[in-house]
């Protein structure tokens, strides 16, 4: 708890998968502090949504510790999951699945309203404003089976942001916008990262688009982090366009 | 005289309600997260249980309820991790289960053995007893208000479990309740319906509200009601036909369920629903 200002702290940790001999993370250490926007880039299968679902617990990790908010992960899963916004990495949506927009934003807000207690009318109000954030009130109604990807994933986006988390997980969050709809939710992410004290992390493996206000990167590859620097640096150096020759592909 | 038959009556009517209330309730859960198939090995294990019930002489419904929930706390893990989508597994202990429940039959002690055994196979109008419909009372107030007091909690889980688990929602309790609630309804249901044919109750009546609605929270208002109304409808063909009273209701759900098809505008995409549909017609 001294170390109150890092939100994210993780100490050598090793995270598998059942059933698997290997670990798909190894020895990840770092720490992210209060408000930092921090972009993990890495290849396809390098391990960053592991990572991810280590840092809200939905992994569990094996070796070395880690703390969200200075409380330990898998002893306070529940607890942090109130405060840390996720946006899945894109899955896909049955089209006969009958729920409406709204109330899959509203669903964001599940675990902070509380068991036992009613939505109230300050959570619809947060759901309402979300939406309109993403450019989205106008598919309140709508039922999400019939969204195209790009509006699934702004729907997602917002069912994160009504949670009013104080850390923000983003698993490729651009990956089915097209260009206008980027530059929005980039804009929109500035935007919410300056105007409030919101720590985000965001996993991309393109790097071509870190938002304005992410100053550092961390490079993962084959489950290894292998730099952790400022952006400008890092986009600068050799290495990242080794990993990265290839459209992407692992070397 | 008059008297006694018309509350034998008024008993299984509100019978058939209940048990098409608590089955269909349950079906919008079970079809949503995708556990139609352990559902479908949960009511045969009922019937095994509900056999095995009569052949040691217990109330067949206390044996349904232990062999439903057996399967559900060995089997439920399994399918939680999405092992147990090998039809393999599926179609040997569906078979095994009623090859269990063909053993225990033929060891019905007393006289009354053929009658029983053809009532827990298929149902029987006049089988739900006081008792029984007390337990049936008691497990729809229970589930409304499971359902009003979780309904956000439930309505997360069944969109995502994983973004419902990282909002912070225990999806895995959720998840064994609605396991456990269908071993109830399955287990309560039974000797009304019949044990090879009570998981169309809880299938048919959600598949057709599926085919309309897009609404979740309409979903889970339609599908008990057409559960009921499919319930009352084919109680009465039944006293009229003298159809075994499971078969006329699950032919008459079906029957709305294939209109419901027919005129749905989900139509072209309700390839998936259509083939549990005939999983089930297969027995
Ligand atoms: N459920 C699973 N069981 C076993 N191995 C898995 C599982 N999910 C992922 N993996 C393996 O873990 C490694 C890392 O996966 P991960 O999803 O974290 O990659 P990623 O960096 O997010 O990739 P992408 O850019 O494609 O999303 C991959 O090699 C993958 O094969
Ligand atoms: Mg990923």
């Amino acid at each position: 708890m001294i170390e109150n200002s890092n939100v994210i702290e993780l100490k050598n940790i090793e995270t598998f998968y059942e059933g698997e001999k290997i670990p798909v993370i190894h020895d990840i250490t770092f720490n992210i502090k209060n408000g930092e926007f921090v972009s993990i880039i890495g290849p396809n299968g390098a391990g960053k949504t592991t990572l991810l679902e280590t840092i809200n617990g939905l992994l569990h990790y094996t070796e070395g510790k880690g703390y969200v908010f200075g409380m330990e992960i898998l002893k306070n899963k529940t607890e942090i999951r109130k405060e840390i916004g996720y946006v899945i990495q894109n899955f896909e949506i049955d089209p006969l699945s009958p729920f409406l927009c709204k109330d899959i934003v509203l669903s964001g807000r599940t675990g902070k309203i509380g068991a036992f207690k009613f939505t109230s009318k300050k959570d619809w109000d947060k759901v309402w404003y979300s939406m309109g954030l993403v450019g989205m009130i106008d598919f309140a109604n709508r039922s999400v089976g019939k969204l195209s990807g790009g509006e699934f994933q702004k729907i997602l986006i917002a069912r994160a942001l009504a949670q009013e988390p104080k850390l923000l997980l983003l698993d490729e969050p651009f990956s089915n916008l097209d260009f206008a709809a980027r530059k929005q939710i980039e804009t929109l992410l500035n935007r919410i990262h300056e105007k409030q004290v919101i720590t985000i992390v965001m996993v991309s493996h393109d790097l071509s688009f870190v938002p304005n206000r992410c100053n550092r990167v961390i490079v993962l590859d084959r489950g290894r982090i292998i730099m952790d620097g400022k952006k400008q640096d890092i986009l600068k150096s050799e290495m990242i366009h080794k990993i990265f020759n290839g459209n992407g592909k692992k070397k | 005289m008059i008297e006694f038959p018309l509350s034998l009556l008024t008993v299984s009517i509100l019978g058939a309600v209940l048990a098409g209330f608590a089955c269909s309730t349950m079906g919008t859960f079970v079809v949503r997260l995708n556990l139609a198939s352990i559902g479908y090995l949960m009511s045969h294990a009922a019937f095994a249980g509900a056999a095995f019930g009569l052949m040691i002489s217990i109330d067949p419904m206390i044996g349904a309820v232990i062999f439903s929930f057996g399967t559900a706390i060995i089997l439920g893990p399994l399918a939680e991790k999405a092992r147990l989508q090998s039809n393999v597994v599926i179609g040997f202990l569906f078979s095994f289960m009623i090859a269990l429940a063909f053993i225990f039959l033929n060891y019905i002690p007393g006289q009354a053995a053929s009658g029983t055994a053809l009532r827990i196979l298929w149902g029987s109008i006049f089988s739900v007893s006081n008792n029984d419909l007390l337990f049936l009372l008691l497990l729809s107030f229970i589930l409304i208000i499971f359902i009003v007091v979780f309904y956000k909690e439930l309505l997360a889980v069944m969109f995502n479990r994983k973004l419902a688990e990282s909002s912070g929602v225990n999806t895995k309790l959720f998840y064994f309740a609605v396991l456990f609630f269908t071993g109830f309804a399955v287990s309560l249901s039974l000797q009304l319906v019949g044990g090879l044919l009570v998981f169309a109750l809880i299938i048919n009546p959600t598949s057709t509200a599926y085919q309309f609605l897009y609404d979740f929270k309409k979903i889970v208002i339609f599908s008990p009601i057409i559960g009921i109304v499919s319930c009352l409808v084919g109680f009465f063909l039944s006293l009229l036909t003298d159809f075994p009273i499971g078969a006329s209701i699950v032919v008459i759900s079906a029957a709305v369920f294939v209109f419901a098809i027919v005129v749905s505008p989900k139509r072209r995409k309700g390839n998936s629903k259509k083939q549990k549909l005939s999983i089930i017609s297969k027995i």
